[in-house]
């Protein structure tokens, strides 16, 4: 929270330093920051709203979208929280723009909601990570079809690289497969038009629009004037368009659907013409030997890297712009496509009967960084001869250090007092088969706890557990793991076809209240949204549901008690019947950092047998001597906040309590 | 990577703040009238794992990420960390400014014979490597001036404050820009906490 109220303070503060003289600057900043802390929730808005006409801002691209969509006048926006797209709708949610800003259960509920927006003459935006638009692709691939009434754009923000993804998939080809047009922008300034730029053309087009980002572009701040003002409410609210139904064009039985296919194809036509037209594609010619078409983030690599060459820069992305391309390649002498992950452009390019390189000098995998396209140009012999030199680093021949091999990796690890922490552990000792989910959980897989078999795809927990359990192959029941989040996300139908097909094993919801791994966003079962702090609804109690799809062996246990959490796990899988286990415990950062008040120490007589390490508690480590010489006996440093873990996996009673009077 | 372009950076452990640091030090080259591009991690990494923030600014920035051995200066809030990223991103000439303590990463534990895990550095044998690779290396008891300060949270205001003396950034910005970025209740303390980090060089 503190972040996301720093972030948010940070990035309006900003004002145009050069239009005041510094000593009135000095004093407007203060004022500014008075404004913000005395009006915490309407700061921004009072800012935004008296200079109307110019602010210049260091900007998340994210942060950038937001502003973007709130300025096209956004009437409802909507998504499922998942790295890196998920600042972009509490951002949103912070600036008084009239827009109804929440999070959905999924993202096939939230394109839904998005639709149902559009189908009301408004302006709709859907915000996701690229592997949650495979959720939503249902409703999106006939989207594509019906087209739309108000304005709906679809962001997607893809992580090449997978920072914090489980793969890596390429979602402009989702523009290309479901034939919608798509907007990339490489820096915050293009993150702030094109959000609005996309409105327009969605509803120029009777089209969505894809607006696709990247990690590095989410992430990264660069400074984006903001000019004009968000629409009033009263525009946002006007109701001169009364619905009316239009089953031709909304109703996709085949009759129908035919007919839109055919206005779906007409239409790409006709966004071929903007594409070349528009200006969002440009060329900008410099020395005509080398030609470099990129798009997105890696523009930004090349232009760093190769200043020198000339460049195609495609922001419209699909359709691509045929016209300039060949305007490109008939003056630009060697040309090369700079693109991360798939040959899209590449193979874009070809379908139009033009040969370029582009994969063969980059690689199909992984996020590219400056250095990745300084290797890939010299390959492409942009810096062969003398004419262009490669800009060599800093003289660093004699640079020795190269002991990283020797440091041990630091892999993201449970927090300190995780209520996770004590499942997991208990999960090894009994050896089970763990079909694994998507969140902060997934840790659970990692050294030293090793706990957690598989991690596919958000709520594949209960369906794999349903049919590795049919397979017979291990002696030991099963059991299926997942968070109270992704439970609501799409755990529930699994669960509940569970129970439809007689199946056996132990469901566990780790229900820490929170979606952690994102940031500690709301869901159905915190009962308050974006929109509101407060409750707004009854909270949807997960053990009601399951009573509901008619599992009668439920057990809810508090994962601090180490001993009762290993017991009951024990008893749910000594049982052959399809039971569910919850845990109850708040996470430890979300929505507030919990720290119970509670210290432990490791006591004089431990001999280091190493038990407690293998929690994974970030709070238990082995100190170093003076000399170098490792001491075997952990100790519990000053961040640990006091679950008790530990003290109860101790078996020799040497972790105690200290008390404090 | 004309001449003037300054690239700073941060790295540390997840959840140690490196993200709030990033923002500290972005504000103020912003405030300078700078071009300017950052690069932050999120998800995933800020649970303990090893993180960094790229900061660039100058008189115009392309990519927000540093290139290989290419950052005028690292600020590292862990030693370890700061070994990591020095081998990468340092170059001899690189300004490192880094906290002389460190947290060994979590799950490395003994094995039954009791020797330990991977062949293991600890952080005197890491200061020692540090002091012969750099020219400009700056290590500071951070959490103990913090300790004097009263607040062990203020060390990564610290540490910024020894590395402010490397910008060309005036210390009124770096003043102005901690007063926006914490609480309004510890204004002075940061203050406090910069300065002495500042004057520790």
């Amino acid at each position: 929270m503190l972040l996301l109220f720093l972030s948010v303070k940070y990035a309006f503060i900003y004002y145009n330093s050069l239009v005041f003289p510094l000593f009135f600057y000095s004093s407007y900043l203060i004022l500014l920051y008075k404004i913000y802390n005395a009006n915490n929730k309407y700061g921004l808005n009072f800012l935004l709203n008296k200079t109307s006409d110019y602010s210049k801002l260091l900007l998340t691209g994210n942060e950038a979208i937001a502003l973007g969509g709130a300025k096209a006048g956004v009437y409802t926006a909507v998504g499922y929280p998942g790295t890196p797209s998920s600042e972009i709708l509490p951002y949103l949610s912070k600036l008084n723009s009239s827009a109804i800003v929440n999070w959905s259960i999924n993202e096939k509920t939230a394109l839904e909601i998005a639709i149902g927006t559009s189908i009301g003459y408004k302006r709709a935006m859907f915000t996701t990570k690229h592997v949650g638009l495979n959720v939503a692709s249902d409703p999106l691939m006939t989207l594509a079809l019906t087209g739309v009434r108000g304005g709906l754009v679809v962001v997607t923000a893809d992580d090449p690289g997978m920072h914090s993804s489980q793969n890596e998939q390429d979602n402009r080809l989702y523009s290309k497969f479901a034939k919608i047009p798509m907007l990339e922008p490489s820096d915050s300034q293009e993150c702030l038009d094109f959000t609005s730029k996309a409105f327009d053309v969605s509803e120029e087009f009777d089209t969505p629009v894809i607006l696709r980002t990247t990690t590095r572009i989410s992430h990264s701040r660069s400074v984006a004037v903001f000019s004009g003002k968000f629409p009033p409410a009263e525009e946002l609210e006007n109701t001169k368009n009364i619905y009316r139904k239009d089953i031709e064009k909304f109703v996709m039985v085949p009759v129908y659907a035919r007919k839109r296919h055919k206005t779906a194809l007409e239409r790409l036509k006709r966004l071929i013409d903007f594409s070349n037209g528009s200006g969002l594609n440009s060329i900008e010619y410099n020395d005509k030997e080398f030609g470099i078409i990129t798009s997105g983030i890696s523009y930004q690599y090349a232009k760093e890297i190769a200043p020198f060459a000339s460049f195609l820069k495609l922001s419209f992305s699909y359709p691509l712009p045929d016209l300039l391309i060949k305007d490109f390649v008939k003056n630009v002498k060697d040309i090369v496509i700079i693109e991360e992950l798939e040959p899209f452009i590449q193979n874009e390019i070809a379908s139009f009967g033009i040969e370029l390189k582009g994969k063969e000098y980059f690689p199909q995998d992984g996020e590219f960084n400056p250095d990745i396209v300084l290797s890939g140009l010299q390959k492409a012999g942009f810096f062969n001869g003398k004419k262009h030199i490669a800009k060599e680093n800093d003289a660093d021949k004699d640079f020795r250090i190269s002991l990283r091999n020797t440091l041990p990796p630091r892999f993201p690890a449970l927090c300190s007092g995780c209520p996770h922490t004590s499942v997991f552990y208990a999960l090894k000792k009994l050896k089970v088969p763990v079909m694994g989910d998507i969140g902060c959980y997934t840790l659970g897989a990692l050294p030293p706890l090793n706990a957690m078999d598989s991690c596919i795809s958000m709520g594949l927990a209960f369906g794999a557990a349903q049919g590795l359990s049919l397979t017979k192959s291990s002696h030991k029941k099963t059991v299926g793991i997942l968070g109270d989040s992704t439970f609501f996300h799409s755990g529930i139908t699994s669960l509940i076809d569970a129970k439809y097909n007689n199946a056996k094993f132990t469901a566990i919801i780790l229900d820490n209240s929170t979606t952690a791994m994102t940031g500690g966003q709301d869901h159905p079962g915190t009962g308050k949204n974006l929109s509101s702090n407060q409750l707004i609804s009854n909270k949807i109690d997960i053990k009601k549901i399951i009573e509901g799809i008619g599992i009668e062996e439920i057990f809810v246990i508090d994962p601090y008690d180490y001993n009762d959490t290993f017991k009951t796990l024990k008893k749910a899988l000594d049982s052959n019947n399809l039971n569910a286990v919850i845990t109850d415990r708040p996470c430890v950062l979300y929505p507030k950092k919990i720290d119970t008040g509670r210290k432990f120490k490791i006591s004089d007589g431990c001999t280091g047998c190493d038990l407690c390490m293998q929690t994974g508690c970030p709070s238990i480590r082995l100190p170093y001597e003076k000399n170098g010489a490792v001491n075997p006996v952990p100790f519990i440093d000053s961040s640990c906040i006091g679950c008790s873990i530990c003290r109860d996996i101790c078996v020799f009673n040497f972790i105690e309590e200290i008390s404090q009077s | 990577m004309g001449d003037s372009t300054q690239n700073i950076l941060i790295c540390g452990i997840g959840g140690q703040g490196v993200v709030l640091a990033g923002k500290i030090i972005s504000h103020a080259a912003f405030e300078s009238g700078m071009d300017i591009k950052t690069s932050e991690v999120h998800g995933m990494s800020q649970r303990g794992g090893s993180v960094s923030t790229h900061i660039r600014f100058g008189k115009k920035i392309f990519s927000p990420l540093i290139p290989k051995n290419g950052a005028t200066a690292i600020l590292s809030f862990d030693i370890y960390e700061t070994l990591r990223y020095s081998d990468k991103f340092a170059n001899i000439n690189t300004i490192i400014v880094s906290s002389n303590d460190g947290k060994t990463p979590a799950w490395t534990s003994k094995t039954k014979n009791g020797t330990i895990k991977n062949n293991f550095t600890d952080i005197y044998s890491i200061a020692s490597v540090l002091k012969d690779n750099f020219k400009s290396l700056t290590l500071l008891d951070d959490k103990l001036i913090a300790e004097n300060l009263g607040n062990i949270k203020v060390s990564n205001i610290i540490l910024i404050g020894a590395l402010s003396v490397f910008t060309h950034i005036k210390e009124e910005i770096w003043l102005k820009t901690i007063e926006t970025n914490v609480p309004e209740k510890t204004i002075d303390l940061n203050i406090n906490a910069f300065m002495k980090g500042r004057d520790s060089l």
